[in-house]
């Protein structure tokens, strides 16, 4: 498939996730959620797997998903990304899920993958955006197995998650570790998010017990490089809705006799947003298609996207507010949760000055 | 027919063809014979009456090779807006040449009180039997001193409002009543010139469009432009090749010594997702024009364009440092600097300045309401001069 064309089911995908999150993740549910201690609705998450088998949708049939591609993922990402979803999807798919297949661990995803696919599991791995991945946590074989002693201070949805993959520094380097909601010693404080659509939890590890997986540092940085994507993918769909609410406005809101948008100032702002948010766009799915195609500078590619689609959503979100005036500064008007989801997820997993550098190195510079 | 079977099939053409050091006139000659000129028009006209996507497939089996030529149904915007709006005798004798590059042209828009607001153009042109006579003042126009035709817009009638009484002309450039004035540009060099028309003329079967509407054959002219703009800039002084826009500010901050400076690395990065990012939007707006879908990415292209010349520019000048304060060819770091920041300036105020392109998006793409115009609705000859 060449990148950018579009498939009917694609079409197809793309409009039941939207009527679905307008249905079940309207601003108000959003609202609500973001109150709450847990921070997603359970029921929400189950019928997103029972009705529209999202979490499995990039899950291999044999293990109960669909066996899709990344570009469907990018497809959904970018309309969670639209509505602000609050669920642990970007944990449990971009992240858990990835490293599952990413680590070839055929046992560990014969046990973890269906009940990810069927909406039972939540699932997260110890990655934080401060430091490299394994910086925190230590790993230790003792005749009972391997216990797991750290600290991970970013840990997305870690409140909840009832798997925790872990990457952990061994005297053989980093390795992976499974551990499971109830093990001994898995401390978790739930953080106040900046943006409280996505919840952080900092984990903390007392010789805790964890379950050895195949695959190291590299099945992580495979896996980190997918999340980059499908994080882009949310932010393009950030993007854009924000973009919509700005426009939207700007052809309403009249003073001195006109509708806003038919002054130049505003008008003009709006136009380098398009260009903003469509590159953003363009540069996510691009990237997807090329993970589906396992292209040999998916790296490179997933850095750049890390932090054009970051700095892309950040300027979109961040003018949606200038463009609402007063009514944009107040907390019931939605432009700021765009901003705080914007700050927030351009920091995750490596901020963008972060993967500028990392582009150029992954290109040779 | 297959992308396959094409593709078999121009490469074949090619290999059998094909030879850089075949003078290019006799080239293009063979390329139009063949078809692959403009491989998207109908086979009456030169081409080969095939999809955009597979016109891609010619191009890029085209690209491999390095050989020019094709691609022209994108890219010729004078044979383009010749085939949609010319008559067929005017049509069959011209085009071929445009196509072959046996005639140079130039375009007569701008003028001195009409720049931005291109409606109000001033140069009339007066029937007289089976003609037209021209008379009045156009400038910034590129190539005018070796053009044989401009594409020419003029008012045919005053007394209606000003988009409503412009006609559009093929306008032979090779008489006496033009005088071509160079004008000495920014980047010490002379491309554009001042064209004075006095009592020119141009025949009526060199009229493109009905009289008195030849702002709508302006529009697809200047789209052609546009997205021509957007596609393509010059490489570099003397050159008059276009960028590939590839590495080259890479391999400046290593000769320069700078390629381990953060500061530096950053904005390498930067200018590389900006350079990147354009070729995926005009992809995917490729893929949706294709897919029959509008495509709001198509219009982006000019502005984007201008942006990333003007960020390689800076950064350009960044790496060249002091050595930016000096031109010439001794000096020909700082040379380049110099010329790609002034040059920028071509994308950004040619062919509808950057404020301009803005409020084009703002208004058919997202459909944000029209600033008020004092003049739309009134008679030409009313309208306030500047
Ligand atoms: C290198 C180069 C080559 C060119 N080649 C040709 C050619 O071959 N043929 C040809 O016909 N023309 C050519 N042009 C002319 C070009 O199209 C015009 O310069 C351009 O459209 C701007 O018109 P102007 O120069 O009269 O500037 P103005 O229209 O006077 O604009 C001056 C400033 O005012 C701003 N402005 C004007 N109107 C508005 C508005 N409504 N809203 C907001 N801002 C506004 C402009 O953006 C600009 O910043 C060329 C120009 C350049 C620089």
């Amino acid at each position: 498939m060449p990148a950018f064309a579009v498939t009917p089911e694609q079409q197809d995908l793309r409009a039941s996730v939207r009527r679905f999150l307008a249905d079940r993740s309207p601003e108000a549910e959003v609202r609500r959620l973001s109150d709450t201690e847990q921070g997603f609705d359970p029921d929400v998450w189950k019928r997103m797997a029972g009705q529209l088998g999202l979490q499995g949708l990039g899950i291999p049939e044999e293990f109960g998903g669909a066996g899709a591609g990344h570009v469907e993922l990018g497809i959904v990402l970018e309309e969670m990304g639209r509505a602000l979803l609050c669920a642990p999807f970007l944990s449990t798919v971009g992240l858990a899920a990835n490293l599952l297949l990413t680590s070839g661990d055929r046992a560990a995803q014969a046990r973890y993958l269906p009940g990810i696919a069927e909406g039972g599991t939540v699932a997260t791995v110890a990655v934080s955006a401060a430091g490299l991945p394994g910086a925190g946590v230590v790993a230790r074989r003792t005749d009972d197995g391997w216990r797991l002693t750290g600290t991970e201070p970013y840990v997305l949805d870690g409140h909840v998650a009832d798997l925790v993959l872990v990457p952990a520094r061994t005297t053989a380097g980093v390795a992976l570790f499974a551990v499971e909601r109830e093990a001994s010693g898995l401390g978790r404080t739930l953080l106040t998010t900046a943006d409280r659509t996505r919840r952080q939890a900092r984990l903390t590890f007392t010789d805790t017990p964890g379950a050895p997986l195949d695959g190291g540092l590299p099945a992580v940085e495979r896996m980190l490089d997918l999340a980059a994507i499908a994080l882009a993918s949310e932010q393009a769909g950030g993007a854009a809705r924000a973009l919509e609410m700005s426009v939207g406005y700007a052809k309403t809101r009249v003073q001195f006799g006109r509708a806003i948008g038919s002054f130049q100032a505003v008008k003009h702002l709006c136009a380098d947003l398009l260009l903003e948010s469509e590159s953003a766009t363009s540069a996510a799915r691009y990237a997807a298609s090329a993970a589906d195609e396992d292209a040999p500078d998916l790296p490179a590619l997933a850095s750049l996207v890390r932090f054009s689609c970051s700095d892309s959503f950040v300027k979109v979100a961040a003018d949606t507010i200038q463009i609402h005036g007063g009514i944009g500064f107040t907390w019931e008007h939605p432009a700021h949760l765009y901003l705080r989801r914007a700050r927030t997820s351009a920091l995750l997993l490596g901020d963008p000055a972060f993967h500028r550098e990392r582009y150029l190195r992954r290109t040779g510079v | 027919m297959s992308a396959t079977d094409l593709r078999n099939e121009v490469s074949a053409w090619l290999a059998a063809e094909w030879d850089p050091a075949r003078p290019t006139k006799e080239w293009l000659a063979a390329v139009v014979e063949a078809g692959w000129a403009a491989p998207r028009w109908p086979r009456e006209w030169f081409g080969r009456g095939l999809s955009d996507e597979l016109g891609h497939v010619v191009e890029e089996e085209f690209r491999n090779v390095g050989a020019p030529g094709t691609g022209q149904d994108r890219h010729n915007l004078y044979a383009a807006t010749v085939l949609t709006f010319g008559g067929d005798e005017l049509k069959r004798r011209l085009i071929g040449p445009m196509l072959r590059d046996e005639v140079s042209m130039c375009l007569l828009y701008s003028e001195p009180d009409a720049g931005s607001d291109l409606a109000a153009v001033r140069t009339r042109a007066d029937r007289d039997g089976d003609r037209w006579i021209v008379n009045g003042q156009k400038v910034w126009t590129s190539s005018a001193a070796t053009a044989d035709y401009g594409m020419l817009v003029a008012r045919t009638n005053w007394d209606v409002p000003k988009h409503r009484g412009i006609t559009f002309f093929l306008f032979p450039m090779k008489q006496a009543g033009v005088e071509v004035r160079p004008l000495h540009q920014i980047t010490d060099e002379a491309h554009f010139n001042e064209v004075f028309l006095t009592d020119a003329a141009v025949p009526d079967a060199h009229r493109l469009g009905d009289v008195d509407r030849g702002w709508g054959v302006l529009q697809t002219a200047l789209a052609y432009e546009r997205s021509v703009m957007g596609d393509r800039a010059r490489a570099g002084r003397g050159t008059t090749g276009m960028a590939e826009m590839g590495d080259e500010l890479v391999a400046l901050a290593r000769e320069t010594g700078r390629i381990d400076d953060p500061v530096v690395r950053q904005d390498l990065a930067r200018v590389a997702a900006l350079r990147l990012g354009n070729g995926w939007n005009n992809q995917r707006a490729k893929a949706e024009v294709e897919q029959g879908s509008s495509s709001s990415v198509m219009s982006l292209g000019k502005l984007a364009m201008s942006r990333l010349l003007h960020e390689s520019a800076r950064v350009r000048t960044s790496l060249a440092g002091a050595r930016a304060m000096l031109e010439g060819p001794d000096e020909p770091v700082g040379d380049e600097a110099n010329f790609l920041a002034f040059n920028a300036y071509f994308t950004s105020i040619g062919g509808g300045t950057d404020q301009i392109q803005r409020t084009i998006i703002g208004e058919r793409i997202l459909g944000l309401p029209k600033e008020p115009e004092v003049d739309r609705d009134l008679p030409f000859s009313e309208v306030r001069r500047g």
